[in-house]
């Protein structure tokens, strides 16, 4: 026994001294290592000394200018108002935008490279909330504007607990109708089960998208609401064409072929949902012009795998994050049906990979995912170009692989046109190339729920996905509101994520916004913005008497500054979370002074 | 049967130089540890239910195609007028008979739920039995080697597995699922990694005892190498304790298998794992509780059966629990 004690002893004297001597070696080695080192790093930075100076010099005259603008903002009972602008060199950049600029302390101007029907549907999106200039500045565009994005909306963040919960207080100087509750709570719950316990329990007053099995239960219980958000929106099986076997055109329209989509919709979609005759839903003007998608054929199907060289199917992967969303009710199975409906009708063995959902988007925006992946969109303003632009248009995310340069043109030429009927026969020809090209076999438009307790007054479910918790009533002073997901970040400029959105848009408002509960475009921040004839010039007149939740009030500059910083690649504040600004890019094209590399 | 004269199970092949002894010792051989243990476990009636369960798990996992009435992963759309998520039909029981049978019900990817459990019996215990056998083999050997050598490499080997013991469980089995992937390959190594220490620490604990008895001094003596001191005499006796902790451990790795399926880590679909049926389906436990309590049950069912077993096992092989069956005194 006493041996045994001291041998171990020994041991972990023999351990704590073998640690200390490779602890010391180490240290010894780093010091040599950093004297080795430190010649070459000298010398790199006396090298590349004249070239930062360079740039520094180059970019001195803008800042100053930027900032000689910015003053006044920032002094903000100064008279002399001095207006912000920014403007593009030309329109080579591929974008939109032309200039952006305050003309007086209540009116900016919107120059466009080419008309822009849609403008006011685009403005109007959470994306583009306005913020005070001097809170993006003062955050350096990150870190603190991820947590407290400061707004104009009814209500105000007051905390975010990670992994809890984002409390939400009244605005008491909103400048339309104040929030009915005083405060509003979100919270948040993967499983549609425990959301809807919470729901019957009472302890929430409102959830998103209960299971699709779960309908029937909450419309036959007094207690509950349940209210359909129609399917505005599409479920698709996703495809990168950079990536073997799926740059090949024939792979990717077997593939379309040869899964049964109505089966999917018929088996796992509740009622409501729709199979996707086109990427985009009916009930968008244009969303059904041209070919239906290909009929199931799962022998055409296979004709065509082997004649693309694969007679005997392939390897892959069906990756997806496992959440629910409008689109797509029950993750788990639709990717089994297709994993099952592969291996049947095409001879193809897809492995199921789960990825976490942040990391999956990121993996998507990057064009990273290799293999088949289910991701669908939720519309956010009524117009084909929400849909195709962001998707296929020339100032999308490399998601599908390399853009197909005839779709792109098709679709600039579209966006730039007004009025349905004359985009008419370029939406046909967009669809019909997407049907040719295949990027991504769309599957379903879902159709999908909110359910509130009975007891809430003038509860209502938006097309959108964007409640409006404001107006809505719980007979109580906190509205809690149980969603899916916790917010990524709250600067919905760099956000996709419709449970990161929804958070925003109680606090933070456009310059145009969606009516509650509807989708036609309202006048928010803005009165009006009103177009010259040819649509190329938009001129938006701001509300008087705005102030932000810090107290500063609305002018100008605040909306320059906003649009300035997602826009300007180069602009220091460009970063927010990822420093993707997805929406920017797909909704206005494309970014000034973007990387060479993108 | 302790009448019987010829030893009907040899403890193991005695080497030449107990010959002498052999005589002296048949009467013990008749009665030796493993018969006794054997009648005695048969004796308590909760090890002999574990151990009929045990066996229906192992029968219907050997002919879960003749059992399973239908492909465990054949999704029935088209082929059968059946819902998804439908609720258990049996014909016996007033289900009509224009309707298929289906005992369980039917899963969300409208699949017989019963098929896919009976052949998840063929998984779990595939990796109850694998893992552990895993796990014992570089535990024993660990063990045994350190416990009978001592001195530093008793002291390096059993630091090295408290390390591994330190780190909560199902977390240290997470961690490594993470760095190999995920899969059911993947998990039953991580679940045989975590688990050697466990088996090595119990070997090594009866192997000290053994080797200092004086049967070892009296091999010594006789000029037998070390290595067949280890493997022919410290070894064989060695092992009651390690059957049980192994037979224990089986319902742990199938629980811990289970677990990582769960979370997404173990078997993928569409393989009917017990853990990744509940957990495809866990919203569904008010709407349709058949495809949850199921799986649920399957699993509890067996990793009664192997506790049960086990301990019964334990108190058969312990000696101090024994009542006047004239043994027991080695």
């Amino acid at each position: 026994m006493k041996k045994n004690r001291f041998m171990l002893i020994l041991g972990l004297l023999l351990i704590a001294a073998l640690a200390l001597t490779a602890c010391t070696a180490t240290s010894g080695d780093v010091q040599q290592a950093i004297e080795e080192v430190a010649p070459t790093l000298q010398a790199a930075a006396t090298e590349l000394a004249p070239t930062v100076q360079a740039a520094v010099e180059e970019i001195a005259p803008t800042v100053e200018a930027v900032a000689t603008e910015m003053a006044p903002a920032a002094e903000e009972a100064a008279p002399a108002f001095e207006p912000m602008s920014l403007a593009a060199p030309d329109c080579e950049y591929g974008g939109l935008f032309k200039e952006i600029a305050a003309l007086d302390e209540l009116t900016v101007q919107f120059t466009m490279c080419a008309p822009d029907p849609a403008f006011p549907s685009k403005v109007a999106f959470t994306s583009f909330a306005i913020q005070p200039s001097e809170w993006l500045e003062s955050t350096g565009g990150t870190g603190e504007l991820l947590e407290h994005p400061v707004g104009t909306g009814p209500y105000m963040i007051s905390a975010w607990n990670r992994g809890e919960e984002v409390q939400f207080t009244k605005n008491p100087n909103y400048w339309g109708n104040p929030a009915v509750a005083e405060n509003l709570v979100f919270r948040w719950q993967a499983e549609s089960a425990a959301r809807l316990l919470e729901l019957q329990s009472g302890t929430v007053d409102g959830i998103d998208n209960p299971g699709p099995d779960d309908f029937e239960t909450i419309t036959n219980d007094p207690n509950l609401q349940l209210l359909d958000r129609p399917a505005l929106n599409i479920f698709y099986l996703g495809m990168n064409n950079t990536y073997a076997p799926f740059d090949n055109e024939k792979v990717r329209q077997a593939i379309a072929m040869g899964i049964d989509r109505q089966r999917i919709v018929d088996n796992f979609y509740p009622p409501g949902s729709e199979v996707a005759s086109h990427f985009t839903p009916c009930s968008i003007p244009n969303g059904c012009a041209g070919e239906e998608w290909y009929e199931f054929d799962p022998e055409a199907a296979r004709a065509l795998l082997a004649e693309a060289g694969f007679p005997d199917g392939f390897t892959t992967t069906i990756e997806y994050r496992d959440v629910v969303r409008g689109y797509l009710p029950d993750p788990n199975i639709v990717a089994q049906d297709i994993q099952a409906q592969l291996a049947e009708n095409l001879n193809i063995t897809a492995e199921i990979v789960v990825t976490e959902s942040g990391a999956f988007l990121a993996r998507a925006d990057a064009g990273e995912l290799d293999g088949l992946y289910l991701l669908g969109w939720g519309a956010d303003y009524p117009d084909m170009t929400n849909f195709l632009d962001y998707h296929f248009g020339a100032g999308s995310s490399p998601q599908f692989g390399d853009h197909f340069t005839d779709l792109t043109d098709v679709l600039a030429q579209a966006a730039s046109l007004a009025g349905d009927d004359a985009r008419a026969p370029l939406y046909e020809q967009a669809n019909n190339l997407i049907k040719q090209h295949v990027p991504m076999v769309p599957v379903a438009h879902g159709g999908s729920g909110v359910a509130y307790l009975a007891t809430v007054q003038n509860a209502h479910v938006s097309p959108l996905g964007n409640e409006a918790f404001a107006s809505m009533d719980p007979g109580k002073d906190t509205f809690v509101w149980m969603q899916n997901a916790e917010p990524i970040s709250l600067y919905c400029a760099d956000e996709t994520d419709g449970e990161s959105l929804r958070a925003c848009e109680q606090v933070t408002e456009a310059l145009l916004a969606y009516e509650v509960g509807g989708t036609a475009v309202v006048p928010a921040l803005a009165t009006g913005c009103e177009p010259n004839e040819d649509l190329t010039v938009w001129t938006c007149t701001l509300r008087e008497g705005v102030t932000f939740h810090d107290g500063s009030a609305l002018d100008a500059n605040d909306v320059v500054m906003t649009y300035v910083v997602q826009w300007d690649a180069a602009n220091p504040l460009h970063t927010g979370n990822t420093g993707a600004f997805s929406y920017f890019s797909g909704l206005w094209g494309g970014f000034l002074n973007a990387p060479p590399s993108e | 049967m302790s009448s019987a004269t010829e030893p009907a199970v040899p403890v193991a092949k005695l080497p030449p130089l107990d010959d002498a002894a052999a005589g002296d010792i048949g009467d013990f051989r008749a009665n030796s540890l493993w018969r006794l243990t054997l009648r005695r476990l048969f004796r308590q009636r909760s090890a002999v239910i574990g151990a009929i369960m045990l066996g229906l798990l192992v029968f219907s996992a050997i002919f879960a195609p003749w059992i399973a009435p239908y492909d465990p992963e054949q999704v029935l759309i088209g082929k059968e007028d059946v819902r998804k998520r439908a609720a258990p039909c049996i014909h016996l029981l007033g289900c009509p008979a224009d309707q298929p049978q289906h005992i369980l019900g039917v899963d969300g990817n409208v699949r017989d739920q019963f098929s896919r459990i009976i052949y998840g019996t063929r998984v779990s215990l595939y990796v109850g039995f694998l893992t552990v056998s895993l796990a014992v083999i570089v535990g024993t050997l660990l063990g045994a080697v350190s416990g009978f050598l001592g001195g530093w490499m008793d002291n390096t080997v059993m630091r090295v597995l408290d390390v591994v013991l330190a780190f909560p469980f199902l977390l240290l089995a997470i961690a490594i699922v993470s760095v190999l992937g995920p899969g059911l390959t993947n998990a039953m190594l991580a679940i045989a990694i975590i688990s050697i220490p466990i088996y090595a620490r119990v070997t090594r604990a009866s192997v000290l005892s053994v080797r200092e008895m004086d049967f070892i001094e009296a091999s010594r003596a006789l000029g037998a190498s070390n290595t067949q001191i280890l493997f022919r005499r410290v070894l064989p006796n060695a092992l009651p304790p390690l059957i049980v902790v192994a037979t224990l451990g089986i319902a742990t790795a199938i629980l811990d298998t289970a677990a990582l399926s769960f979370i997404g880590l173990g078997a993928q679909p569409p393989t009917p794992e017990w853990g990744s049926m509940l957990a495809i389906e866990r919203n569904q436990v008010f709407s349709a509780p058949h495809l949850v309590i199921f799986p649920g049950l399957a699993i509890m069912f067996t990793v009664l059966a192997f506790n049960l077993l086990g301990d019964g096992l334990r108190d058969a092989l312990d000696p101090r629990l024994v009542h006047g069956s004239g043994v027991a005194k080695e």
